[in-house]
């Protein structure tokens, strides 16, 4: 009885943080505003990797490094958006709205209401990855052929990768709750570093061994590589060894090590949050 | 109150609002993570693209100022252009607004205030880069990269002041035009790679931002062997352009101020909130 | 334009007009102010009462230069408010109910010490009287708190030391105590009182709709309702002219019938009487305070026993009641808004 009411809360926090999410990501503009919006953002950032490799790299765009790079860099998009839609909400709704004490107060699954939130953000991405990769696959020569794609592989590992994202945004949602608003949105400061540090946009091999480590260890890494393999059928020499299958192994499993603990980070950092008064806490200056 | 000279009030409200920033930015130190060591692994992340495409090894200098300068570009955008938002949603804006001062000063007030975190961003990019990266700069004059350095801070901050003005009437709109000039102007402002690579045309309508020819220039003045067909402009002609701008943004902004604020009061917009 | 009034208003409208996707369902245009007419004398503190929607929080807006006026044209220290903005901001300070202004990770020194100097106040002087005047309102001893740990009454009281700090010769209370208690709304009430009898040519201009705030506070008070002026004048006239004379309400037991005892007095110039179970109510309208120590003696002689005394002057709100023709709550209903 307690669990069909805990999951009835959860789907109605998620349902309604959705709405939510999306009335606060679109309706400061008609449509034809937003959607030239949410399309120029993400294509002027990938324009940067493009016109690096088009004007310095032996090759150009033919250089055998593009193609992957490109599909990294398309999928990426995502990162921010999902790590700092879900954290945020947290800044959002504590400082700016105000309702962050109302939803604590409220019998809202807290974890289901900030994936919510994040939601809108990820279809916004969704639409921004599709556009770029019909862009380097019609214009810059980037070799997706549509009957030749892994879909089991791709959207498998989209669904695995949306969940790790989601539960890496509880992560630093948790971080956000016991901090004061800076600049910097922590969820797009992570991403940054997360750029260098997945071989995004440079083979991972490229770092000095003990960053490579370090890239080793992250998930969304392992994403990537799933997508170029699924858009591509390129394998990077670093991964040659990992078959498709242990590829979503890992995303599996290390999706569920980063779900445990972003779920037991976050409750720390309500428990905190709580304990000091944080909850409606201003911080802006 | 005591009649007070102007001067005296733009001078007091700009250490006035410099000091909520420096002393929050004392006492919450988490931003040192955020503001400055990620930033940097971005920074690194375009070296490594460099490197893995072989590029020139200058480049990698290049990278290495512009991620140093895009600090203060972000400053511009988010510690003073769209601060105006969240004063609004504060209710200080209000306040601002009744008060005897000029709103310039409160947005010089806020930019000065951030720059001490910027400036240590900014410095910590280009000292570790240098070092991680053996990144050599020759300083071919002192006195000259200073000049460029002061008069591109303020032709930036004063085109960030003539962007705040839209947040006196706009709210989320103005934040959202805020958020979708971040990766065009990096984009186009060259702090990746020299401008110039984007052909004569771009280059020269990029040139309005200050960040353009600044970094142009002073890329001529720290990598002296910067090959002729990456600049854009010689760097004296550049601080030129770059003065001429900093007193246009500056009229300009200050016309701006004045225009929207009073529009917002018409709209009855000064004082919404919750947009 | 004379300099002798504070403020002035003539034929003061505001109109807002909804964007064209925000008004399909709605009306397009809101008039919340409709030719409103008042001037304020340098030394007053004048009120402003109406429920919400009225549009009392919309003349001060106008008055405080974040505002423009549709129509009409309001003069601040004879500075005209639309032509010159900044002229007026010289002269001005203001304080608003539920206020959050401020930044949460600075102290109540450090935050109000921040504001004093967009007025240009020396650091040393601003110092002082920031201490000067935390120690009137209390809050001493939390100088140091952090205003994020403040609670709503403690933040309140931070803001009028805000409003008073640069000693504005004119000074616009937006329903300064909302969402107060009982106690900090009756010290900022004292406050406000004292500040004003120490600064005779200072003027204040409050809006609330706290009826005995009005009543305790102002020297002239307007009603306003939908945007218009319905009355203006001193509290004490406003109520005289709805009743002149105050009702003493006796509950008097052992007595059946007080009639006998008061009739015929020349002293008693209107009775009534209502008989309960356990005792009897008389209303009496006497011809001065002073009839009413005889009119007990006879209810004593004719044998009742007074149970309690209650004087009934009418109040503001009656006031409110006869010129709008309905209560608070009634406007709420009809959806008065912000």
């Amino acid at each position: 009885m307690r669990a069909n009411e805990d999951r009835s809360e959860a789907l109605r926090s998620l349902r309604v943080a959705t709405w939510l999410g999306w009335q606060v990501e679109s309706n400061w503009a008609d449509p034809f505003v937003f959607a030239i919006y949410s399309l120029v953002k993400p294509l002027a950032g990938a324009l940067i990797l493009v016109f690096m490799y088009a004007v310095i790299a032996k090759g150009g765009l033919q250089s055998s490094l593009f193609p992957g790079v490109f599909v990294g860099n398309a999928l990426f998009i995502y990162v921010p958006a999902v790590l700092a839609g879900i954290s945020w909400t947290i800044i959002e709704d504590r400082e700016h709205y105000g309702m962050l004490k109302y939803v604590y107060t409220a019998p809202v699954n807290v974890l289901a209401y900030l994936v919510g939130r994040g939601v809108a953000k990820a279809m916004v991405a969704t639409i921004a990855v599709v556009m770029m990769l019909l862009l380097g696959t019609l214009a810059l020569g980037v070799p997706i052929r549509f009957g030749s794609i892994n879909w089991p592989l791709a959207l498998g590992s989209l669904a695995l990768g949306s969940a790790m994202l989601a539960f890496f945004g509880i992560l630093l949602a948790g971080v956000t709750l016991v901090t004061a608003r800076h600049n910097y949105g922590v969820g797009e400061a992570v991403a940054g570093g997360l750029y260098l540090l997945c071989g995004v946009v440079f083979p991972l091999d490229t770092l000095p061994t003990w960053l490579s480590s370090i890239g080793r260890a992250i998930p969304i890494t392992y994403w990537i590589e799933a997508w170029r393999r699924a858009l591509l059928g390129q394998r990077a020499a670093l991964f040659s060894g990992l078959s498709d299958g242990a590829l979503v192994g890992v995303i599996a499993g290390s999706t569920v090590v980063v779900a445990v603990l972003a779920v037991l980070a976050f409750r720390l950092a309500e428990r905190r949050a709580r304990a000091k008064g944080l909850l409606d806490m201003q911080t802006m200056y | 109150m005591r009649s007070r000279s102007a001067w005296t009030v733009f001078w007091r409200t700009v250490v006035g609002r410099a000091y909520p920033r420096i002393l929050g930015a004392l006492r919450e130190k988490s931003w040192v993570f955020f503001e400055i060591l990620l930033p940097l692994l971005q920074v690194t992340a375009y070296v490594y693209i460099y490197r893995a495409i072989e590029a020139p090894p200058e480049f990698i200098g290049f990278v290495v100022l512009g991620g140093a300068m895009s600090a203060y570009w972000l400053n511009v955008l988010w510690g003073m252009a769209s601060q105006l938002y969240w004063e609004k949603e504060t209710g200080n804006l209000e306040l601002y607004i009744v008060a005897p001062t000029s709103p310039m000063a409160i947005l010089l007030g806020m930019a000065l205030g951030g720059m001490f975190a910027t400036t240590l961003r900014a410095v910590a990019v280009i000292t570790i880069g240098m070092l991680l990266f053996h990144v050599s700069m020759t300083v071919q004059s002192v006195p000259v990269l200073l000049a460029v350095f002061v008069t591109t801070l303020v032709a930036l901050y004063g085109l960030g002041m003539l962007l705040s003005s839209l947040f006196l009437l706009f709210g989320r709109e103005a934040w959202h035009l805020s958020n979708l000039l971040q990766e065009p102007v990096s984009l186009v402002s060259g702090f990746y790679f020299p401008v110039r690579a984007l052909g004569q045309v771009v280059a020269a309508a990029a040139s309005i931002l200050p960040i353009t020819l600044g970094l142009d220039a002073m890329r001529q003045l720290l990598f002296p062997a910067m090959l002729e067909d990456l600049r854009l402009l010689p760097a004296g002609v550049e601080l030129g352009i770059l003065a001429g701008l900093a007193v246009l943004f500056l009229i300009l902004a200050r016309r701006a101020l004045a225009y929207f604020e009073a529009l917002a009061r018409r709209e009855g917009r000064l004082s919404v909130r919750g947009q | 334009m004379s300099d002798s009034y504070a403020i002035r208003t003539e034929a003061l409208g505001r109109v807002f007009r909804a964007k064209r996707r925000e008004a399909k369902k709605q009306k397009r245009e809101i008039v919340a102010l409709d030719g409103v007419s008042f001037s304020v004398g340098r030394g007053e503190l004048f009120g402003v009462l109406g429920p919400n929607g009225a549009g009392k929080t919309t003349t001060i807006k106008i008055l405080a230069t974040l505002l423009s006026p549709t129509s009409g044209r309001a003069w601040v220290a004879g500075v005209d408010v639309a032509a010159d903005p900044k002229g007026v901001r010289r002269h001005i300070g203001m304080v608003s109910g539920g206020e959050t202004s401020g930044y949460g990770l600075l102290t109540i020194e450090e935050n109000l010490w921040m504001f004093s100097q967009f007025y240009g106040m020396d650091t040393r002087a601003a110092k002082a009287r920031i201490k000067e005047l935390l120690a009137v309102v209390g809050l001493s001893d939390r100088s140091r708190t952090k205003i994020y740990h403040l609670s709503t009454g403690m933040r309140q009281k931070m803001n009028f030391v805000r409003g008073f700090l640069t000693d504005p010769e004119i000074l616009f209370l937006d329903e300064p105590t909302l969402g107060l208690d009982v106690q900090t709304a009756r010290t900022l009430r004292g406050f406000v009182s004292n500040w004003l009898a120490e600064h005779r040519d200072r003027t204040i201009l409050l809006t609330t709709h706290a009826m005995h705030e009005a009543d305790e506070l102002c020297g002239r008070v307007a009603i306003v309702d939908k945007g218009r002026i319905l009355a203006c004048d001193a509290p004490a006239v406003l109520k005289r002219g709805l009743q002149s004379e105050a009702i003493f309400r006796l509950r008097i037991a052992d007595l059946a019938d007080a009639h006998a005892a008061v009739a015929g007095r020349a002293d008693v110039s209107r009775f009534a009487q209502a008989v309960h179970d356990e005792h009897i109510e008389v209303d009496l309208i006497l011809s001065g305070d002073g009839a009413l120590t005889d009119v007990l003696a006879s209810l004593q002689a004719a044998g009742g026993r007074l149970l309690s005394l209650e004087k009934h002057e009418p109040t503001l709100e009656d006031v409110f009641l006869h010129v709008v023709g309905h209560g608070f709550e009634d406007a709420q209903r009809e959806g008065g808004g912000a």
